[in-house]
């Protein structure tokens, strides 16, 4: 795992390096902390500091950010407030014990990862949803359009995109397309 | 204590006697000294002497986690007495808590902290900032300009001030600026220029240190008047208008459990008895007072322990109280904060403050903020007869 350390090198940044490397981590450290980081980093340290908080980062807003785990050594709202706008997903207390730090990497990963997948779940069922809607919209044009039971709208929707080996969802955005085309300049239609 | 052994006891001592902080440092260390002068002029504890081991921090964090590391591990202190910004406090945390010693912290801060191995005698938010909130926005409106020293402590109570502020119809957060801690002139004098235009009701100030008198002469030399539109701060006592010149500071604001001026037997005897001691130049504030009585409950404590180990001497030390010069304190068990006396004092030209509103009863210290709009009747003062 590759871990970037954002964070002085103190008796408490040289903890961190040196129990991440103990479990097996790849680590490298940098103070002041970077903007950027370096490719393929899966999890970063950064040490919360006062003087630090009005910094932006872009990694952290970044679609599929690293793992971030915040080193804190006050607990007030400032700080808080600064934590959870860099997304952290654990919280180690300054001073750093090496006890500890395993279970709160593990646990980190596992939100981090958890959160990623429900993303991606929730964008494929937001696709699904907008889909449905159009297939249930271009067979009602069909419906209306060509007197056709509901069945039989479907099945044509269905036979079309077999035809031309695309989705159901693609045929009905086409025919959707065709139709506001078509019914240019004609009064629109309440929607049934 | 029980056990008459052994020789004198040995405390340590760490304030800042140079760099940024020193004026109130010096003062700090003069009323532990006091305290200690006191202590032993009246036989010590159970016949022994306390001796401080004193070393100046030189207003540096890293200086004080190095000396808190060497009064432990070399000259085996079990306690020490020091600290004033945030940043030093939060520098010799670490330290006691892997010794296991006891740090006492005679100064005001932003609250959000407890450590089993530390007791804080100056002031939490509680304790001073939601009853400035209350009366300056009561007295002068509730559009306020913050200007703080660029660290921690300002950031924190820049932040509970203007959420309290903000609980006021009308309300309006101008601006929060934050300048060094070594800031010069020029840095405030383009602060003033900003607050000519946007004209707040107050200027809400957490600059420390010795910058502090630049902002308010910076002030005076804008022509601003404080009856209309006066500086608030936590931090602005005795000590810093004595650096301003008592002029510069007349009319501005200050809270604070201690001010010089109050009036009674007990704070005048303790001010001549400081006099006596070290001469007219000393100059007694917030955070000297609490120097002082934090070293006397310490001493009264240790009487009734089997000796200075923080095992020993902490189940005495919480629920202590003490006739400080400020009213009866105690060490609330529970957060090892201090219930104090809140008070609102306006500075004159005579470099003293007058005391114009002030607490009946000692507020409990709620370091968490748990309770804090404006309102609450703990909150509330009694304006000076």
């Amino acid at each position: 795992m590759r871990i970037a350390v954002l964070h002085p090198d103190d008796s408490d940044g040289r903890q961190l390096t040196q129990q991440l490397q103990r479990i097996g981590c790849q680590v490298q450290a940098f103070w002041p902390p970077t903007p950027t980081l370096p490719e393929g980093v899966d999890v970063v340290f950064l040490a919360v500091h006062p003087e630090i908080t009005q910094l932006e980062f872009e990694w952290a807003r970044a679609e599929n950010p690293p793992t971030c785990i915040a080193v804190v050594n006050y607990e007030n709202p400032t700080i808080v407030e600064t934590v959870l706008r860099l997304g952290a997903k654990a919280v180690l207390p300054a001073p750093v014990r090496s006890f500890g730090l395993l279970s709160a990497l593990v646990i980190a990963r596992d939100v981090n990862n958890e959160i990623q997948c429900q993303a991606r779940r929730v964008r494929k069922l937001e696709a699904k949803l907008v889909g449905t809607r159009r297939i249930a919209e271009a067979k009602s044009i069909l419906m209306r359009t060509r007197h056709v039971t509901e069945g039989q709208a479907y099945d044509l929707i269905r036979d079309q995109a077999m035809s031309k080996r695309v989705t159901t969802e693609e045929i009905a955005a086409a025919i959707i397309n065709a139709n506001e085309i078509l019914s240019l300049g004609s009064s629109p239609r309440p929607p049934p | 204590m029980k056990e008459q052994s052994k020789g004198p006891v040995r405390v340590g001592v760490l304030f800042s006697e140079t760099g940024v902080t020193s004026t109130i440092g010096r003062s700090q260390l003069q009323g532990t000294l006091l305290a200690i002068d006191e202590i032993n002029a009246a036989g010590g504890v159970g016949g022994r002497e306390i001796v401080p081991v004193m070393y100046d921090a030189q207003s540096s964090p890293a200086r004080y986690a190095v000396l808190a590391e060497q009064l432990i591990a070399q000259d085996k202190v079990n306690v020490i007495f020091g600290c004033y910004m945030s940043s030093s406090r939060k520098a010799v945390l670490p330290v006691v808590e892997k010794w296991n010693k006891l740090l006492f912290y005679p100064t005001l801060y932003e609250g959000f902290e407890f450590s089993n191995n530390i007791i804080y005698t100056g002031a939490a938010p509680n304790q001073n900032s939601v009853q400035l909130a209350e009366f300056m926005t009561a007295n002068f409106g509730a559009r306020v300009y913050l200007i703080g020293s660029d660290y921690i402590y300002p950031y924190e109570s820049n932040r509970i001030m203007g959420d309290l502020v903000l609980q006021r119809p009308g309300s309006e957060k101008l601006a929060e600026r934050y300048v060094p801690l070594d800031a010069g002139p020029a840095d405030f004098d383009a602060l003033m220029a900003d607050i000519r235009g946007q004209r707040p009701s107050f200027i809400f100030s957490t600059v420390v240190g010795d910058s502090t008198a630049m902002l308010y002469s910076a002030y005076a030399r804008a022509g601003f008047d404080p009856k209309t539109m006066p500086i608030a701060s936590l931090t602005t006592s005795e000590a810093e208008i004595s650096q301003m010149g008592w002029d510069v500071a007349a009319g501005h604001y200050t809270s604070a459990p201690y001010f010089q001026s109050i009036d009674s037997d007990s704070n005048r005897g303790c001010l001549a008895r400081l006099r006596q001691r070290f001469g007219s130049d000393c100059v007694p504030n917030l955070c000297w007072e609490a120097a002082y009585f934090q070293m006397h409950m310490f001493a009264n404590a240790l009487r009734d322990s089997e000796g200075d180990e923080i095992s020993q001497i902490m189940p005495q030390l919480l629920g202590s109280e003490f006739d400080a010069p400020q009213g009866r304190v105690r060490i609330d068990p529970s957060n090892h904060h201090t219930c104090l006396y809140p008070r609102i004092g306006r500075a004159e030209s005579t470099g003293q403050f007058t005391i114009v509103r002030e607490a009946r009863r000692p507020v409990h210290p709620d370091p968490y903020l748990v309770t804090h709009s404006l309102g609450d009747w703990t909150a509330k003062l009694h304006e000076q007869a």
